[in-house]
């Protein structure tokens, strides 16, 4: 903010256009390394697939312009239909979870006397792991007859359950394993949330007599909702971009019933194991849209209501 | 500006260095591979593709130009493409992947066809079917077999005499010689023993079963033949398995197969001779009372990998000498006892590296099983999109494995979903 101000403040004195912006050289300068990286590494290949996704590519041949073939034939590919369900229940099996255990988390984090600082480095550690040495320790977690999910349903004489075998026991573990890295990430957050409201509020709802569960929903959580909003934004964009552990849990073909299927795995399959780079670029698209939708699903429910208030 | 002796040199220095550089692009307007600097021969391979010893004794005999030898860890064929679309570093030999060998076949054009170096004299001495796998249809040959991987039959010698089915090498491949005596056994075995499925898993079965055939699922004249009875017939034998309710639904590799080849509930695999080393690494208690037997109606291939020349090769003869030389009898055999590399040259299997019993395997020959198999693999053509075809049929297998869909039904549903991507990859 105050660059600009800067700049619009001087040009009004200074002479010819060119001149001027060269006087700034060290400006443009400073600044430069931000954006040629992000021209490289960020702009160039995102106008690279919405070109790519308008031709046929296996990797190495000549590029050839196909029209909109590539998009005609995903709506038409059911596998792309299949994934695109399997990455919305994923989606809400693991963020409805996550946010829901982040916030009494954090709720009776901030209200822990003792150890705060032990809790939340405890929490915050699966953030920070390997998500592919996770999904390796997951995947055996669930196994079938060695893992200790089953070990545990017998002890209680369920019987086991083929987890990785099943559609629904495949989403189960994937998204356990989702709940299980982005509780604590999610729970700091809302912790920062928390310190920031102020006490009076507290002291007044006390004073006034409200309980703790009124005092959640009347004071905590309104007060959060900003923070909502931007967890649940968070969420939906990593959540619809589910990706390493379904390839690493079950594999490049999604499992039983392709229930592991996501949209990107769906992407990195068209991509790298059958190099139709064309057709994996719209696929790409497909993702950008899908966020940008939920994206403003949010948004919208979010702010409708802090206007209703 | 002094003139100075350094300054001197330095400018001497750019202008040769320029025209260096104008002289080698100049040179190569035509043609559209750069060449790579002949001062040095760079090879690539994966972790584990090649023989250490052998690499070793490679890179000693043959001094001018030195070998530089790189190990590409990850995604291959994936790092090999960028560096391909980049134009520069481009190794001068270079390892392919059996996997990859089909849809690396319409690239030809990138790598050299080793007939033109000199391969016609030694093809021979490699065994025909991998061959023809890095042949293009037009009789171009872009790579030299490193190593094949033929199927077996792996049991478990002790569960099967505990239920009284034949344990003896020979006697068991006497009577487990086709799919139905395999799944009699099975039915006969979990009879006496309910724990013990026959079949790891048989979708896995599945692709064994495609991979005996003649024909896979796009014929040489481009067209869609998935759907007809040799895939059917693979596809019906897999789900024998699961409705004789032999199948074990436990996929190769996982925790669970791992520790069930020790407790016994998975009997029998049936897998490439590199399976033994996962197998090897996989037990504890059970090592040695592992044996060998031939696959049930007949072997399969799976993996192999190749060496090729790259366009870009500074010396193509020179670099055709040096993987004659690597993957000659002698030094495939080598690279047996290096890295359980199994060559693929028939030659090399009447070799003592060879011949050496194994003690896991209950001091079986395991040559006995796997040349025979080797020399005894059909030959049969992969096109390009094969395995973008294949995938609907695996996919819908596990449908028929778990009982959410019938046979029937996921057949017809493999069969269109194969056919909408054998129609986009302009398959007929």
């Amino acid at each position: 903010m105050t660059a600009t101000a800067t700049v619009s403040r001087v040009t009004v004195t200074a002479g010819p256009v060119r001149r001027r912006i060269w006087s700034y050289w060290r400006f443009y300068l400073a600044l430069s390394p931000f954006y040629v990286l992000f021209a490289v590494f960020g702009l160039y290949p995102m106008v690279s697939t919405i070109v790519l996704a308008f031709q046929r590519w296996d990797g190495l041949s000549a590029r050839k312009f196909t029209g909109l073939d590539n998009f005609a034939f995903l709506i038409q590919d059911p596998t792309f239909w299949t994934a695109l369900e399997n990455t919305v229940v994923l989606f809400l099996m693991s963020t409805v979870p996550t946010l829901v255990l982040a916030l009494v988390l954090a709720v009776m984090l901030q209200s822990a006397v003792r150890f705060t600082n032990v809790y939340r480095i405890a929490y915050f550690i699966p953030n920070v792991t390997s998500l592919v040495a996770m999904a390796i320790f997951f995947s055996s977690v669930f196994s079938t007859n060695f893992g200790l999910v089953n070990a545990a349903l017998r002890s209680l004489g369920i019987p086991q359950q083929d987890w990785l075998g099943q559609p629904w026991g495949i989403k189960i573990a994937i998204s356990t394993m989702i709940v299980w890295q982005w509780v604590g990430y999610n729970t700091l957050i809302y912790l920062a949330g928390l310190q920031a409201i102020p006490k009076e509020q507290y002291e007044a709802a006390k004073v006034d007599g409200a309980g703790a569960v009124r005092t959640f929903f009347s004071i905590t959580l309104p007060q959060l909702r900003p923070v909502v909003l931007f967890t649940v934004i968070m969420s939906t964009i990593g959540g619809l971009q589910t990706f390493t552990e379904p390839q690493v849990m079950v594999g490049n073909s999604g499992g039983t019933g392709q229930s592991g299927m996501t949209v990107v795995l769906f992407f990195y399959r068209a991509a790298f194991l059958d190099n139709d780079y064309g057709y994996a670029a719209a696929i790409a698209l497909s993702i950008f849209v899908l966020v940008l939708l939920f994206t403003a699903i949010n948004w919208r429910i979010f702010r409708e209501r802090s206007e209703d208030r | 500006m002094e003139l100075s002796r350094r300054t001197l040199l330095g400018g001497f220095a750019a202008v040769a260095g320029g025209s260096l550089v104008g002289c080698s692009s100049g040179m190569n307007t035509g043609t559209t591979a750069k060449k790579n600097a002949a001062t040095e021969l760079t090879m690539w391979c994966w972790p584990g593709g090649l023989g250490k010893s052998v690499l070793d004794d490679t890179v000693a005999h043959f001094p001018d130009p030195k070998i530089k030898y790189s190990e590409i860890g990850g995604d291959f064929k994936q790092k090999l493409i960028t560096t391909f679309n980049g134009g520069t570093s481009i190794p001068d030999i270079t390892g392919l992947k059996g996997e990859d060998i089909a849809s690396l076949l319409p690239q030809a054009e990138r790598f050299v066809d080793l007939k033109t170096v000199g391969a016609d004299s030694i093809l021979g001495d490699y065994l025909d079917w991998k061959v023809k796998q890095a042949t293009t249809l037009d009789g171009k040959v872009i790579g030299l077999p490193i190593d094949v991987g033929p199927t077996a039959l792996f049991y478990r010698e002790d569960i099967f005499a505990a239920a009284g089915l034949p344990s003896d090498p020979a006697k068991v491949a006497d009577q487990l010689k086709t799919w139905d005596d395999y799944f009699a056994a099975g039915v006969q075995l979990k009879a006496k023993n309910p724990k013990a499925l026959l079949v790891w898993d048989a979708t896995d079965l599945y692709d064994m079963v495609v991979g005996q055939g003649t024909e896979r699922y796009i014929s040489k004249d481009n067209k869609f033949i998935g759907d007809q009875d040799h895939i059917r017939k693979a596809w019906d034998t897999s789900v024998k398995a699961m409705t004789l309710k032999i199948d074990g639904k436990t996929p190769s590799g996982g925790p669970d197969w791992n520790a069930g080849l020790d407790q016994g509930t998975i009997p029998t695999h049936i897998g490439a001779a590199w399976v033994a080393l996962d197998i090897k690494s996989a037990v504890k208690t059970s090592a040695g009372k592992w044996w060998l037997a031939p696959t049930p109606s007949g072997p399969a291939n799976f993996g192999g990998s190749f060496l090729a020349i790259t366009q870009n090769a500074a010396d193509p003869q020179k670099a055709f000498d040096v993987i004659k030389y690597m993957l000659s009898a002698d030094n495939e055999a080598k690279a047996f006892t290096d890295a359980q590399i199994f060559p693929s040259a028939p030659a090399a299997y009447d070799k003592p590296q060879l011949k050496a019993a194994d003690k896991f395997f209950g001091g079986q020959v395991p040559i006995d099983v796997f040349g025979p198999a080797a020399k005894a693999i059909p030959v049969a053509y992969q096109s390009p999109f094969d395995d973008a075809v294949a995938a609907p049929f695996h996919d819908e297998l596990k449908t028929v494995q778990t009982g959410a869909k019938t046979s029937d039904a996921a057949w017809s549903a493999a069969v269109s979903k194969a056919k909408a991507i054998a129609k986009r990859q302009g398959v007929q």
